[in-house]
């Protein structure tokens, strides 16, 4: 039996280090190639300050570590986010995109956008977060209202994925009516994109998310028992209410910032944890929680990459990248029940 | 009063506010077995759902020993009751022994991490519930019966002073039957453990039993010794079937006549 655990420890940590070397390959990767090609060597004498010229350093500095950081950080998110909701609804193709939960959060933030940006008012990257925050609520909220009366899972995505296509007409009609120059700028948004971050929304996002998932790992033992369904959690001492409203808000938080900093992103919420927990071998959220994020990381880091460059100077939406190697996925897992 | 380890104060149960079963009085000394037995639909579960505070009473108090169960703090609830129910236990890659640590979660720390001390409670549970085999085989992969046997050693595991089982042997064969009844019979011996479960097998029931509650519907048929419960004419009251309900049928008979003859 010991020699069961430490074997299960040391698949653990194996791939905890893949995960992270993963996550550092990939960044790195991402910072390099582009348009303009950035050797290693040269990202180090940048870093050592000797200087480089003013472009390289400028789309290494403005650009491409910005949005390395953006994808690696938000990407971690959108996976943590759809365990949650996964956990939650007890279903494994769960997710914030599927349940209507981002295209909620969407279709506030482009009212918001839309009604401010028209009177010429700058919004702050904390009111977006807020105001993704209230329509994934919204979304979330309807579902949770839904699913008191659907038992069966396949329907609760079904009324999630239709939820979700309210909130994107109605996204649409706002978009349509914006002035035209809003339109170019919320139409690559309202599609998903990690393009035009900024360092200010890279510390916003950065501690809102590692906020959020702090707190979600300090909820990982009564996560472990909520898994095991409601009676034996409640058994062994879970308040169950207390936690259902945590889970719901803190996957509406990170979903939120997902979407306020890079529109609605398909399918890595599915997907992300689906591949960790099979390389794991375990549900374990106190296991799951940390390498859910990596993953998440991994798989939009990879994905943003091809989006640069697969028809560079194109750049592709990033949902096209994600539902190529994800989608996939959620049909193995569907296709396995 | 204080002579009870667990008792009932004008218990009613029932789901969404209408009450199925009313004023309720169930009076358990430490180390004593009480079987509910009754119909299909009688309300045992929703009896054995109410006592482990799952569903919320219509009125009336439940109490072990001096404190009202709904006044306890859930932490201190969970290492006094430990619950084996029909619902599934989902166990998404989970082993047996995985299983049955979790009985352990009152017991760890913040991040549920098991010490020494938790893991070897995990294994002696195994070894007493004729487990170890299986330990490390998939949950969900098991038979009923194997799973009916973890979900016990999972409860044993939780170190409760009183165990709340609901139709814990439907899927065991006889041997098992016998051999998951006599745990609960050594737990009590050695333990003190209080039982309350309900059981299809009235002639179990009436063997391993203290006490005998039978449900029928809206009220309590009857509660008392199986001496008191077993009589003449419990059977036609409580499951409407009497010596003349199978005509012909004499092996029928014979055993209904059984079931009614006590000692």
């Amino acid at each position: 039996m010991i020699e069961m655990q430490e074997n299960r420890k040391s698949r653990y940590m194996t791939v905890f280090l893949l995960l992270g070397i993963g996550t550092s390959v990939f960044f790195v990767l991402n910072i390099c190639i582009g348009s303009v090609q950035i050797r290693l060597l040269d990202m180090i004498r940048i870093f050592s300050r000797d200087g480089l010229g003013e472009t390289p350093e400028r789309i290494l500095m403005d650009i491409r570590l910005p949005r390395a950081a953006a994808v690696l950080i938000l990407g971690g998110a959108l996976s943590l986010a759809g365990y949650l909701l996964q956990t939650f609804f007890n279903n494994p193709i769960a997710g914030p995109f599927v349940l209507g939960i981002s295209s909620g959060a969407k279709m506030v933030v482009a009212l918001i956008m839309v009604f401010f940006l028209g009177r010429e008012i700058r919004v702050t990257s904390g009111a977006m977060i807020f105001g993704a925050f209230i329509g994934a609520m919204l979304s979330m909220g309807f579902v949770l209202l839904l699913s008191g009366r659907i038992s069966s899972m396949s329907m609760l995505v079904v009324s999630g994925v239709m939820i979700g296509y309210i909130c994107s007409a109605i996204t649409e009609l706002v978009v349509t009516f914006a002035d035209d120059a809003d339109i170019v700028n919320l139409h690559n948004w309202s599609r998903g994109s990690f393009s035009g971050m900024t360092w200010d929304n890279v510390k916003v996002m950065a501690v809102v998310v590692f906020m959020t998932f702090f707190a979600v790992f300090l909820m990982s033992k009564p996560l472990a028992a909520y898994r095991l369904g409601e009676a034996y959690a409640r058994n062994v001492g879970v308040d169950i209410r207390f936690l259902r409203v945590c889970i719901v808000i803190f996957s509406s938080i990170l979903s939120a910032s997902v979407v306020a900093f890079a529109g609605p992103i398909s399918f890595v919420g599915i997907a992300a944890p689906h591949l960790v927990k099979r390389l794991l071998h375990t549900a374990e959220p106190i296991w799951m929680i940390p390498s859910c994020f990596l993953g998440g990381s991994v798989f939009c880091l990879f994905c943003d990459l091809l989006a640069r460059t697969m028809l560079s100077p194109t750049e592709l939406s990033i949902s096209t990248v994600t539902a190529i190697f994800g989608a996939p996925v959620v049909l193995w897992v569907v296709a396995k029940r | 009063m204080t002579n009870y380890y667990f008792s009932t104060k004008k218990m009613c149960v029932g789901y969404d506010g209408k009450p199925l079963i009313k004023d309720m009085e169930i009076y358990l000394p430490r180390g004593e077995i009480l079987t509910l037995i009754g119909p299909n639909g009688a309300g045992k579960s929703t009896v054995l759902k109410s006592i482990a505070g799952q569903l919320r009473l219509l009125c009336g108090k439940v109490y072990l020993e001096e404190s009202n169960l709904a006044e306890m703090r859930a932490g201190e609830l969970a290492k006094k009751m430990a619950v084996v129910f029909t619902e599934k236990l989902r166990a998404e890659m989970k082993s047996c022994r995985d299983v049955v640590a979790t009985g352990r979660y009152p017991y760890t720390g913040w991040f549920g991490g098991l010490s020494k001390e938790d893991e070897s409670i995990v294994d002696e549970v195994m070894e007493l519930t004729h487990i170890t085999e299986i330990g490390g085989q998939e949950f969900e992969r098991v038979s009923d019966g194997q799973r009916q046997r973890v979900m016990l050693a999972r409860a044993i595991c939780q170190e409760p002073e009183i165990v709340v089982l609901d139709e814990p042997t439907s899927y065991l064969d006889i041997r098992y039957k016998l051999e998951f009844l006599s745990i609960l019979q050594e737990m009590r011996e050695k333990k003190g453990l209080t039982v309350i479960m309900s059981l299809h097998e009235l002639e179990l029931a009436k063997m391993i039993s203290d006490k005998i509650l039978c449900l029928r519907g809206e009220y309590v048929e009857g509660f008392g010794t199986p001496e008191e419960i077993y009589k003449a004419d419990f059977m036609e009251r409580l499951f409407g079937i009497n010596e003349s309900s199978f005509p012909g049928n004499t092996k029928f008979l014979a055993y209904i006549r059984q079931m009614m003859e006590w000692s």
